[in-house]
């Protein structure tokens, strides 16, 4: 029966190609029982929706009702052993599949009927609803690594649509998940068009574990599946907003190991910091990098007001001038995608919170993106700019007095669409409290730190399905950052 | 007429004799101490009275030892109190304006300390907008006391944000206790006129 629904739901993809209605308008229309079932998978969140209304914030969109493209069945298969990689074709088969369901493009079917043979059946899966099937075979190779070869099936028109081979490291070697991760986001990008997330990891700063009342606080990295968690940092002192170099072989971060704020730059794959000789003296926070990777803008605090100035990493010089202006607190920085503009945060209206600002990145006029309404009391900060878009997540809250539960007030991570007319926003998480959002790679995840009935944690939303999971449970991670799609020959 | 004379006096002598009897014996005349054991006496007496001088000075000195040392931790005391802030303020309060310029009475009288505001936050909005405002609220101390006269140079700041709380926990009263700036002196905290 759910064989036979994705299965209709497949023929209205292959006629259309694409589906994209939002449930709302879906409701006054016909449906088919396959769409009806979509449905019903969606309810519940609508049913919150009545229950929570005191966690919205006035004048933005919730983002719960999101348009229900069609995520098609994809089976992967055992991965086929060659030359006694027996142990190793299993493992590397969990990576992927885990993977793939992590990238909400797919359904992975779990429960595979033992078709682990030559070829593939497009008959058979054509009856059992899998509009993809995804089949491996790892070999052993030389220098005690092996090669991984996939290919992808396309069930629907019935033929092979991709096949490619990827060497892996041996598996002791740090780098070994990664390169399989690297896989998993071909089959993404074969069916999408789009990149994948896979190969990626997600740098935070955190208080060590079993001293959480201690008041040092080190960086970590995680893998974009939630596995390899690392420590990075021992330095028994404060570490604040790391961030990745658009090519991910570099980290700037905020530490205070030399008594103040200041900012270093690591080299992600040897592990060797270096203190940016900016020529400021004071305190210096909020790195961002320019899509360039050359140039380094961050918050320097003077007086009572902070302001944005730049740094050329590459030639170790240069702090250019003040990128914004005022009596004011101007700081987390982030490039827009070309990097003709930056958004930022500051309290310039002359209120005492913050909201998110827009400007050319050489300085300029700033446009407010934040909601923001006179009288207010509304706080928003941590913008991050969508590699690919001209999307901007962010987070804060409205004391409206609604927002106010149990005393607390309630942060929550909203996106301000650039390029959609009026500057729409949408927020993306109602429960708990949800801070420091950071865009993947495809520019359609984003990583965030949250506070749930549960406990603290890393999530990972999906914009498009509006999908959540946890990245890693049970911690009270800061200022996470997404990487980019990691080099190779790390 | 010597004779009777010698008569008469013995006579006398009999008459007193026998009155002699008649009356109490008096007590033996005192035997006097000696100009030696008088003079030590003397010399005893100023002794003591010295030594007693001596202590009660001694007395006074400590006294007023303690009451400095008492006065001067006052003094750091009222220095080094802490102060507090509103909730995402960093606008002095009144009664911090009060404590300030009790501490800048404190530093006009001791030129040589220099002072480190260190600006916290409580824990609520994000990690790094908590530094710029504990900057900020560091940053107003300084601006208050400088108002005050006081030179601006004899002061530095840094802004731990949210990272150091002085109070755990996630209540209003631990957030009030953690929106403050604390001082730390840097230089001539020894002894405080």
């Amino acid at each position: 029966m759910r064989a036979q629904a994705h299965a209709i739901a497949h023929r209205v993809l292959a006629a259309a190609t694409t589906l994209s209605m939002t449930v709302r308008s879906r409701l006054g229309l016909p449906l088919t029982g396959a769409v009806l079932a979509l449905i019903g998978a969606l309810s519940p969140a609508t049913g919150a929706a009545a229950r929570q209304t005191d966690q919205v914030i006035p004048g933005v969109e919730l983002g719960l009702v999101y348009e229900t493209t069609y995520v098609p069945p994809i089976a992967v298969m055992p991965f086929r052993a060659v030359q006694g990689r027996a142990r190793q074709a299993e493992v590397v088969h969990g990576i992927v599949a885990g993977d793939l369901r992590f990238s909400d493009r797919f359904q992975v079917v779990d429960s595979l009927p033992s078709l682990s043979g030559e070829g593939v059946d497009y008959g058979l899966w054509d009856g059992l609803g899998a509009d993809w099937v995804l089949t491996g075979v790892l070999e052993r190779a030389a220098g005690g690594g092996s090669v991984l070869e996939i290919e992808l099936h396309d069930i629907v028109f019935a033929s092979l649509r991709e096949r490619a081979r990827f060497s892996l490291p041996p598996a002791s070697d740090p780098d070994y998940r990664l390169a399989v991760h690297r896989a998993s986001d071909a089959v993404v990008t074969w069916v999408t068009d789009e990149p994948g997330i896979a190969a990626s990891r997600i740098v935070f700063a955190m208080r060590p574990w079993g001293d959480p009342a201690g008041s040092s606080k080190e960086m970590y990295v995680v893998d974009s599946d939630g596995e390899n968690l690392q420590r990075l940092t021992w330095d028994e002192s404060i570490v604040v907003s790391p961030t990745w170099s658009p090519t991910g072989d570099r980290i700037a971060y905020t530490s205070y190991r030399s008594g103040f704020p200041r900012i270093y730059e690591r080299d992600a794959a040897s592990g060797t910091d270096r203190l940016l000789e900016t020529g400021q003296e004071g305190q210096q926070i909020t790195p961002a990098y320019h899509p360039d990777g050359r140039t380094i803008t961050f918050a320097v605090l003077n007086g009572r007001r902070s302001d944005l100035h730049s740094y050329d990493v590459g030639r170790r010089c240069c702090l250019s001038e003040r990128l914004s202006e005022g009596y004011y607190k101007n700081l987390q920085p982030t490039y827009s995608q070309d990097g003709d503009r930056i958004a930022f945060t500051s309290n310039r209206l002359g209120t005492p919170t913050p909201q998110v600002y827009v400007m050319p990145a050489d300085g300029g006029d700033a446009d407010l993106i934040s909601p923001y309404r006179y009288g207010e009391r509304s706080y928003f900060t941590d913008p991050d700019w969508s590699p690919l878009s001209s999307k901007v997540a962010f987070a804060g809250r409205v004391d409206t007095g609604r927002t106010r539960v149990g005393g607390i007030m309630r942060y929550q991570i909203l996106v301000a669409d650039l390029d959609a007319g009026a500057n729409r926003l949408v927020q993306l998480t109602r429960e708990g409290n949800n801070e420091d959002p950071s865009w993947a790679p495809n520019g359609r995840h984003i990583v965030f730190t949250g506070e749930r009935r549960t406990g603290h944690g890393v999530f990972v939303v999906d914009t498009g399905t509006g999908r959540t999971r946890t990245l890693v449970a049970g911690v009270r991670a800061e200022d996470v950052d997404w990487s980019p799609l990691l080099p190779q020959n790390r | 007429m010597y004779k009777t004379r010698l008569l008469l006096a013995a006579s006398a002598v009999v008459l007193a004799a026998a009155c002699a009897a008649n009356e109490p014996v008096p007590p033996p005349a005192p035997t006097g101490p000696t100009a030696e054991e008088l003079e030590r006496l003397r010399q005893d007496s100023i002794a003591r009275a010295e030594a007693a001088a001596e202590a009660a000075a001694r007395a006074e000195q400590e006294r007023m030892e303690r009451e400095a040392a008492r006065l001067a931790e006052a003094r750091r005391q009222t220095l080094l109190e802490v102060v507090y802030f509103d909730y995402d303020e960093s606008s002095i309060r009144s009664d911090t304006r009060e404590k300030l310029r009790a501490k800048a009475e404190i530093l006009r009288s001791n030129p040589d300390v220099e002072l480190r505001m260190e600006g916290h936050a409580d824990e609520r909005g994000t990690s790094e907008y908590n530094i710029a405002l504990g900057n900020e609220r560091a940053e107003a101390v300084i601006q208050v006391l400088s108002g005050f006269g006081l030179d601006a140079d004899r002061f530095s700041s840094v802004s731990y944000g949210e990272e150091r709380p002085a109070a755990q926990g996630s209540t209003e009263s631990a957030w009030a206790r953690n929106r403050r700036v604390e001082f730390i002196l840097t230089a001539g905290g020894d002894e405080l006129r």
